[in-house]
């Protein structure tokens, strides 16, 4: 199955238009200071406070990031990227304090649009810096305050301010909210695909994204085709479908605290003991590591990636597929957020052993993967387009050393980036997604 | 009080009372900001293996890394082994760690200990020299850097005189030895040498954090 690529070239027309959308708050150079500092010094926590205690500038970091080795450009480093909110911590919470203030400068609306570009258009808090610092330094999750800090002082690319606003201001993302989403399944309803909507009562919640709604249909349908085909009982909610938190992303807490309370919420309202999350990377760790924090007690459920889900029920047993045929060479592109950040690393893999391809492993894979480059909203960042084809080459490499035909993945964010990737540098590799092929090696009952 | 009476007498014990306060100063105060439990659920509950495994397996970078790595990493091994070596097995060490401290193990015969002396010289200006020429390097460097490599070096360099009784009377370059060692003990607490005390809660909460969620960091 693949997508429908008039489609895709549509959809990626339309993203340069996307900033316009954005309504950039207005606040004085001071308001933005202090917004940020306020920030930082309220998220700032012992954990990052021993971890800023301990670099010693050996720039490993760099050699591990997918912006700076194609660039060489020192302003990449993913140390650097956290400097504002070192020089924060420096004056204002470090022990060390009464030192610091006599030699480091305070922040300035300078200093933090100098670093838009550093936190969000050349990071995508992949965290693979973590996996080669000496000191153990969880890079990606201050990367994630900084975005926090700017985020309240409006310093944010307009594309991702634009989708935060529409997702926060009326539960809708590129113009898909409720009424939309029961729309585009009452169509696939009418095609004959049996997706059970806003049932009051349901073991498993299925959540979507807007991107599969818009453009991966087909991963919708096999989603609903392979619950259906296992006989679960399950349900998609209008009041709780959209996976995709574009508050975390951009960095705003309130919008990302909404948009996972409306999954939580939807869960309660049908009883739901388990939520799968789409192909789709940062939704999983939104849901299953940061819900509870923000809902402020442990979930009354269980989260499932749909690619931990199918690996769990193949490793079962449960889910019994009909071989694809070694003539399929494939490799898989982990998601960082899935593999990486969240540990989902063998499930999909006992799938693709499941469908009896030639499965081909990367060099540095699994969870030291490198990222596609398209992760945390920077596939969105206009501004970040070349480095983001830059970033893309290391991957298409990566494949091709493996002398796979296509590329498998389970998340859609990755498999917009390769498409937009291969459809730039005219790469004739096949990107698939996992949950699709399962469906299409269903046995028939 | 000559100046290797001052040395040994009032400003090892300062610059040793610094080191210590400001060391316990320095960690406790970044271990106790705040820290809040976290709500979800695990999918590893072995996150005290999983943070001692992370200690030990940072002091090697992963196969995959070790093209951009290794030369920081072997010059980093030689360094910090060849500076253990002059510190804690060069017998007039040994000696005054005994008059200190009360306690004493052998030590090894003076020569090698000048060879590890040496290759830790080395190693310093190599890492000082390779901070100084790679523009990435530079670019996230500070002055605590520099600062840093060098009151590493100035006590092995001078320590080296000492033993070879050069650069001047040896009383004077013994005392200036030892106060350089001292600069360095002060300097402990408020530059980047503190990593000597911050790598195993560093590397420990990162391994813990990734085991809870499943991965082996």
């Amino acid at each position: 199955m693949t997508i429908d690529m008039q489609m895709f070239q549509q959809f990626a027309q339309m993203l340069p238009q996307l900033g316009n959308n954005a309504q950039p708050p207005q606040m004085s150079d001071a308001e933005r200071v202090h917004a940020a500092t306020e920030t930082f010094v309220r998220k700032l926590d012992s954990r990052m406070a021993v971890d800023l205690e301990s670099c010693i500038h050996c720039g490993h970091c760099a050699s591990a990031c997918h912006f700076y080795v194609p660039t060489q450009n020192p302003k990449y480093a993913p140390v650097h990227k956290l400097d504002l909110l070192k020089r924060v911590y420096r004056r204002e919470l470090s022990p060390l304090r009464w030192l610091h203030r006599l030699y480091t400068d305070e922040i300035t609306v300078d200093d933090l649009h100098e670093w838009q570009e550093l936190v969000y258009d050349s990071c995508t808090e992949c965290g693979r810096c973590s996996m080669v610092c000496p000191m153990g330094i969880n890079i990606a999750a201050m990367v994630n305050v900084m975005r926090q800090g700017m985020a309240n002082a409006g310093v944010i690319p307009a594309e991702l301010m634009a989708m935060e606003q529409e997702q926060g201001g009326h539960d809708s993302l590129f113009g898909v909210g409720p009424e939309q989403m029961k729309g585009a399944i009452a169509k696939l309803q009418a095609a004959g695909v049996d997706i059970p909507l806003d049932r009051d009562k349901a073991e498993i919640l299925v959540t979507t994204s807007v991107i599969d709604l818009l453009l991966f249909t087909d991963g919708l349908i096999a989603t609903a085709k392979i619950m259906n085909h296992l006989g679960l009982d399950w349900t998609l909610r209008s009041d709780g479908y959209e996976a995709a938190n574009f508050g975390l992303l951009s960095g705003y807490e309130r919008v990302q605290k909404l948009a996972s309370e409306r999954i939580v919420a939807a869960a309660q309202a049908c009883d739901a003991k388990t939520v799968i999350i789409p192909e789709c990377g940062h939704a999983y760790p939104s849901m299953r590591w940061e819900a509870a924090n923000e809902h402020g007690s442990r979930l009354p459920f269980e989260v499932l990636a749909i690619s931990e889900f199918l690996g769990r029920e193949v490793k079962a047993g449960r889910l019994k597929l009909n071989r694809l045929g070694r003539e399929r060479k494939v490799t898989f592109h982990d998601p960082c957020k899935l593999a990486r950040h969240s540990g989902t690393i063998e499930e999909p893999r006992w799938v693709l052993d499941a469908l009896g391809v030639d499965f081909r492993e990367v060099e540095s894979g699994k969870e030291l993967n490198w990222c596609c480059g398209g992760g945390a909203g920077v596939f969105l960042i206009n501004s970040a387009s070349d480095l983001r084809q830059n970033a893309f080459k290391i991957k298409m490499a990566q494949v091709e050393q493996t002398g796979a035909n296509s590329v498998v993945t389970a998340c859609g964010s990755c498999r917009l980036n390769f498409l937009n990737g291969a459809m730039k540098s005219g790469w004739d590799k096949g990107i698939e997604s996992l949950v699709e092929l399962v469906a299409e090696a269903l046995p028939t009952n | 009080m000559t100046l290797l009476d001052f040395a040994r007498g009032p400003a090892l014990q300062w610059s040793l009372i610094i080191l210590v306060a400001g060391t316990l100063w320095r960690l406790l105060g970044a271990l106790l900001i705040r820290r809040e439990t976290d709500l979800s659920q695990p999918r590893s509950d072995a996150t005290v293996s999983g943070g001692v495994r992370t200690v030990f397996s940072r002091f090697v970078p992963r196969k995959e890394f070790h093209d951009n790595a290794m030369l920081a990493v072997v010059l980093g091994f030689v360094m910090h082994i060849g500076l253990a070596i002059v510190v804690f097995l060069f017998t007039p060490h040994i000696l005054f760690f005994d008059s200190v401290f009360g306690v004493s193990w052998p030590g090894l015969p003076s020569n090698l200990v000048m060879a590890a002396g040496v290759l830790t010289v080395a190693s310093l200006v190599a890492l000082l020299v390779r901070r100084w020429n790679t523009p990435l390097l530079k670019m996230i460097s500070s002055a605590d850097d520099y600062i840093s490599l060098l009151v590493t070096l100035i006590p092995v360099v001078t320590g080296m005189m000492a033993y070879a009784h050069v650069g001047g009377p040896y009383q004077t370059v013994l005392a200036i030895h030892i106060l350089s060692v001292e600069a360095m003990l002060i300097w402990f607490p408020f530059g980047k040498l503190f990593h000597a005390v911050a790598w195993i809660p560093s590397r420990a909460q990162l391994g813990a954090t990734l085991q809870r969620r499943g991965v082996k960091a």
